[in-house]
């Protein structure tokens, strides 16, 4: 086949998979609900404006499990799913390096300490929920910013690859110590609990409010990073390439770096660190694409990435009964395997067979 | 369309790589920068899109300053290939000389489509259109930027060690395409017979300023090779004016430009039947 009709195939492959995964993940969970029934009531609410269901086509809890309470829940992991996936396919262009993921910019760390003073603060700013939310967003952004002017620093005012990475390094290290250090003189073991199961990562915290804000970023960034595919593409050569080539390479750098670290953050601050999905997911896709094209591994990234966290969230709240496993666990486990095993195909380090 | 570099120094890292460098390109003809590892040669050339940044100085083109380009403007000009011929990410080579295209105004697709196969019939490598660049050898690979410069259809060349991991029949290719291309080209070049050869005008460069300069036979001087290389000589041109591996060693046969003078007429004869004559020598 052609690669190009292959493309083709593939999207229309990934859109299918999205939406039957959409509806399939909110029919999953302790309560059974019947396909059927999920794609009714969706559809009666989004097109009728929920006619049947006012007029008692449905019952009443179930309308509730569907729409309240799966139905956002699915679609912040469809978001959660797309914005990491499409987010690392960013970073590992701008970075130069395919085993970058979201989170080389600290993010994820700063967002884990901030969440760690949110969680064992002795007294609260706010309500429960988003005080978590406000301070790993600022966390997160607050160590992305460190990096980012680090690394400039260490790089005589312009951003190389190396010293990002470095510096990222640094940064996370740092954040990490101040984690444990809050968590080791923490007093209540239920703060403790909380920090550690906020590094775990979790989808559960959605509704149909706190879902636009990640929506909005999520939709507006795949969207760019598609459109700038092919300006990602000059940065998979090199700076040196891509300049010569008329790209503001640092200007360029530090825009996607500020855009990707802001619709990570707003992620990771809910979720808490759910790994290995902006990693493997457009390594995944590059494989099964046949190319590097960023305006093919972009889009595809960010539906496949949404499939796949669905699936996992689906995974992680049904598997173990009442107690839900966190997402973090399951991405891990299905992700670091399948990274090794990418490592070893691809032959990083030089072993690649010709 | 020619570019001058006026006084251009540079300072990487606390120490002076280039203090105070001019050089010019000449119109439509190859002008090559010679020197030994370290002395700055591609230090200059980074400097034209702000790879390397310099602190005094200037860049023109006919006479305007780069500063007041943009990026795309320049790469619209200047069609550059640096030295590293690698990738860490799957691309196809189509794809690879389709980025030349962002320099471009002209967007029509089917035009894209006609500019990609021809840059890549120019440099004879239609034959890997689809294969990717992964899987390509260092030469093909090096073969395949050069298209891609091509693709960005500018006025002008730059190019650092076009010949680096080319087989001699590809570097005769390569020369020989720069030649008959007939743009204002600037090369940085490390192999003195191919310099010999092809460039027009050279520029030996020395701890970050121009040595010399002038016809190659007068800058590949003995007592210039010894000083700037530290070597009695160098497999140069021999008496028949073609590709020689014999080595001259200065004192025994006579400096280069000694040989220069009695056959300059020949060396300088027509440079498409030279590199024939040479491909023949070869093979």
């Amino acid at each position: 086949m052609k690669l190009k009709a292959w493309h083709t195939f593939l999207f229309v492959f990934l859109t299918a998979l999205m939406v039957v995964s959409v509806i399939s993940t909110v029919s999953i969970g302790a309560t059974k609900i019947p396909f059927q029934d999920v794609y009714g009531v969706i559809i009666d609410k989004v097109f009728n404006g929920g006619e049947k269901i006012a007029a008692g086509a449905y019952e009443t809890s179930q309308y509730k499990i569907i729409w309240q309470i799966r139905l956002p829940r699915t679609l912040f992991a469809l978001c959660v799913g797309a914005g990491l996936a499409v987010s690392g396919a960013a970073m590992q262009s701008l970075v130069l390096n395919p085993i970058a993921d979201p989170y080389v910019l600290g993010v994820s760390s700063g967002a884990s300490a901030g969440a760690a003073i949110a969680l064992l603060a002795p007294i609260a700013f706010m309500e429960g929920q988003r005080q978590t939310t406000a301070f790993a967003f600022v966390g997160a952004l607050a160590a992305a910013f460190v990096v980012y002017f680090l690394a400039k620093r260490a790089g005589g005012g312009k951003l190389q690859p190396v010293t990002l990475l470095l510096a990222g390094t640094a940064v996370n290290a740092v954040m990490g110590a101040i984690t444990s250090y809050l968590v080791f003189k923490a007093r209540s073991p239920e703060g403790i609990a909380a920090v550690y199961n906020w590094q775990m990562g979790a989808i559960a915290a959605a509704q149909w409010k706190t879902l636009s804000i990640p929506a909005v970023l999520v939709t507006a960034g795949t969207v760019a990073f598609t459109c700038m595919g092919s300006r990602f593409n000059m940065m998979m050569m090199g700076d040196e390439d891509a300049a010569a080539m008329g790209l503001r390479v640092r200007l360029f750098r530090s825009v996607m770096f500020i855009v990707v670290s802001i619709v990570v953050a707003s992620l990771v601050s809910i979720t808490g660190i759910i790994g290995f999905v902006g990693l493997v997911v457009p390594h995944v896709v590059r494989l099964f694409s046949r190319t590097s094209d960023n305006r093919i591994v972009m889009p595809m990234s960010a539906l496949f990435g949404a499939s796949y966290i669905m699936w996992a969230d689906a995974y992680a709240r049904s598997v173990h009964g009442a107690s839900e496993l966190p997402i973090g666990i399951v991405t891990a486990f299905i992700g670091a395997p399948f990274f090794m095993f990418l490592m070893i195909k691809n032959g990083y380090g030089g072993s690649r067979k010709k | 369309m020619t570019i001058e570099y006026e006084n251009i120094a540079v300072r990487l890292g606390g120490k002076d790589i280039l203090t105070g460098t001019t050089l010019h390109s000449h119109e439509n003809k190859i002008v090559g920068i010679v020197g030994a590892n370290g002395c700055g040669k591609s230090t200059l050339i980074k400097t034209t899109f702000g790879i390397v940044p310099y602190h005094a100085g200037e860049i023109r083109i006919d006479g305007k300053s780069i500063r007041e380009f943009t990026p795309r403007e320049l790469a619209a000009m200047i069609g550059y290939v640096g030295q590293e011929a690698s990738c860490a990410f799957d691309f196809s080579v189509t794809d690879v000389v389709a980025m030349g295209l962002f320099a471009r105004r002209d967007k029509s697709k089917q035009h894209k489509k006609e500019i990609v196969a021809a840059a890549l019939e120019e440099l004879g490598i239609s034959q890997f259109a689809d294969r990717s660049i992964q899987r390509l050898s260092g030469g093909e690979r090096k073969m395949v930027f050069i298209a891609r410069a091509v693709a960005q259809g500018a006025d002008m060349f730059i190019l650092d060690e076009p010949t680096n991991h080319l087989d001699i029949s590809h570097q005769l290719f390569v020369m020989d395409y720069l030649k008959k291309a007939g743009k204002t080209t600037l090369i940085v070049i490390h192999d003195l017979r191919l310099a010999t050869h092809y460039c027009d005008y050279l520029y030996m460069l020395s701890d970050g300023v121009v040595f010399a300069e002038g016809p190659p036979l007068e800058v590949l001087k003995c007592e210039n090779v010894r000083h700037v290389f530290g070597v009695h000589g160098f497999a140069g041109v021999s008496t028949q004016g073609v590709l020689d591996f014999s080595l001259f060693e200065c004192g025994e046969l006579g400096c280069i430009s000694e040989i220069h003078e009695v056959h300059e007429h020949e060396v300088h004869k027509d440079h498409a039947a030279y590199s024939a004559h040479d491909s023949e020598t070869i093979s």
